[in-house]
Order: structure tokens, then sequence, then C-alpha cells
């Protein structure tokens, strides 16, 4: 039994339990390798929309394989078919896993019936990240956007997904927004199951 | 017994096939997992009655041959597992459990950045792991 206040003292470290290790990873280690990422794209590319694809590519391929991670780990055994389903696996659980909260917030886009947002304040990529004024639109969200691209691909739902940031007003820094264009034949689908 | 188990990817190609008896009849096995591939997509695409079976993952018995019995497992990005025994009594917990740490290896042999999805898996470690998964079925289930 253990007092508050009082650790017991092991005589020696072999006989220390072995602890399940911590589930996060510093933010700091994170930030330099993803900054090493960008840089090394930069170097090997010529304009910024390559800069762009190299950055999704990247991300697909984590999304693919947070899919089946979070697939064996959720116990619950279901396989998402509905759109709103993986739309909102991806907003909750996916963000959760990620980068520890869940998404700011899921949209529906008004203009096309195939367009959803989700958006977030400040994307924990770009945390670090200033984009200098010669790089015009770029973002490099478009990692997180290949993340959800490769998770949608993997499930059965392709789709175009780009980053964008959008100005807010009374916020100095523009929100990020991951906008999802779903295939054709997601939305068939779709109305075909009654959705 | 188990004699094979498979792993295919969404556009039914092989990912992992793997028998586990000496005798030669190996290329029937292969057969008879192709077959099974079949009454997975009926499965898949038709079932039985729409709603919280459309989402399962354990497929459950596919179907029964002369003296070898079929179960499948779908995960969520299409990829199918599938194992054939030759026991005739075989309790539907044990198929699960098997499945699922079937399915822990499966996902650790992905998370390799140098697998390439869509691509055979040739990791040794993933070979070891599924010999001792195999093993550790027959002895539960025996007597």
């Amino acid at each position: 039994m253990i007092g508050v206040g009082k650790i017991k003292q092991y005589s020696n470290v072999l006989d220390k339990p072995l602890s399940r290790g911590r589930q996060e990873v510093s933010l700091s280690a994170f930030a330099f390798l993803f900054s090493e990422l960008v840089q090394y794209s930069q170097t090997q590319v010529d304009n910024i929309a390559e800069l762009e694809r190299r950055l999704e590519d990247a991300g697909y391929a984590v999304g693919a394989r947070v899919l089946e991670l979070l697939c064996h780990r959720e116990k619950g055994n279901r396989r998402e078919t509905r759109l709103l389903g993986i739309l909102s696996f991806v907003h909750s659980t996916v963000w959760k896993v990620l980068f520890g909260k869940v998404a700011d917030s899921l949209e529906k886009g008004t203009e096309h019936e195939d367009e959803y947002m989700i958006s977030e304040k400040e994307l924990l990529v770009n945390r670090f990240i200033s984009i200098p004024k010669d790089m015009g639109a770029f973002n490099c969200g478009a990692f997180v956007a290949g993340i959800v691209r490769g998770v949608l691909d993997g499930a059965g739902f392709p789709a175009v997904v780009t980053a964008h940031f959008v100005p807010m007003e009374g916020q100095q820094r523009p929100r990020t927004t991951i906008l999802i264009k779903f295939a054709e034949e997601v939305l068939r689908r779709e109305s075909r199951l009654g959705g | 017994m188990i004699v094979c188990v498979a792993v295919v990817g969404h556009q039914n190609n092989p990912l992992y096939l793997q028998s586990f008896t000496a005798a030669d009849d190996a290329l029937k096995l292969h057969h008879i997992i192709h077959c099974s591939l079949d009454v997975v997509d009926e499965r898949v695409n038709n079932p039985k009655k729409s709603g919280p079976t459309l989402n399962e993952t354990f497929l459950g018995m596919l179907y029964p041959t002369e003296n070898y019995k079929v179960y499948g497992y779908l995960t969520n990005t299409k990829v199918k597992f599938l194992m054939v025994t030759t026991d005739l009594e075989v309790k539907d917990a044990d198929v699960r459990s098997f499945f699922r740490k079937f399915h822990a290896a499966f996902v650790d042999a992905v998370s390799n950045p140098f697998h390439v999805p869509g691509k055979k898996i040739t990791s040794k470690i993933f070979a070891e792991r599924i010999s001792g998964i195999v093993k550790s079925f027959g002895s539960v289930t025996a007597g």
C-alpha cells in the first residue's frame, strides 16, 4: 500500500516494474522533424504545387496506416459505410489520436453537394511555421490534408482533399480549413444506400 | 488444425499466403482460398438484412468443403483475412480471438514505412508471428 507522498524505493533498478511508456510524442520533436521534411521537399522541387503534392503524398502514407491501426484498436468491430459516419470518424477519432483533441468543427459546404469542411483554429503542424509572402497561398496543412485523404481512400471514399487559409475577422491569424470533395461514385453509393 | 491462412487485398490481389501442412495439396488450398473470395464478395455486396450486419468485421464461416472449413474476416480497408481449418468443432470465440491477433500482426506489418500498400508482405517477423499464432490456436482447441 503506497501512502500519499511516499514513493516506494527500489534498491535495484531491475526490480522496477516496466512502465507502459508515454503515449505522447513531444511537440518539439515532431516540429523539428516536420520542418526538416518541408525543407527537404523544398530542395527537391521547383515550384509550389510540387511541394504541396509531396507533402500530401507523405501524409497519404500516414493516413493509410493510421486507418488500419485505429480500426484494429477500436473494439467496436464496425466498418464505416456511410458518409457521415466516416466524416465523424475522421473528425473525432483520427484527430484525437493524432493531435490530442477533436477538430474544431465539421461543416457541409453550401455551394456543392459533395463538399465538406473540417476547420481548425490553428493546425498543430503549422504552429511553428510562418509562410513567406512570396509563397502565396501555400499551406503546410497539405500534410494533414494528405492524412485525411489517406484515411478516406483506405475506407473506400475516394476524395480530393486540400488545405486552405480562411481569414477571420477579429483574429490575427487566419483559420485553417481542410476542404474535402468526394468523388462522384461516393455520392451515388450514398444515395443508393438511402442517405 | 489450421492448414492455411491468407491475406487478400481490396482488389482481390494476394498479399500473403501461407500453408502449414507438409502435404503437396498446397495448390488445392490456394484454390479453396480463391473460391471463398467469391463468398466474401457476395456477403459484402448483398447483405441478408441491411443495418448492423453491413458493418461487421468478422464474417464467420464462409463455407464447408469435404473436410475443411473456411473462416473470413474483413477489415475496414477491405483487406480480407481467410483461414482454412480441418477441425470439426471450432468455437466461435476462438476464431474471433485468432483473427484479432492476426489483425494486430497485420497492422504492425503495414506500419512498416518500407511496405508498399498493395504489394506482398515480405516481412520475416510477420511470418514468424503468424506461425506463432497458428501454433497457439491449435493447442487451445485441442482436447
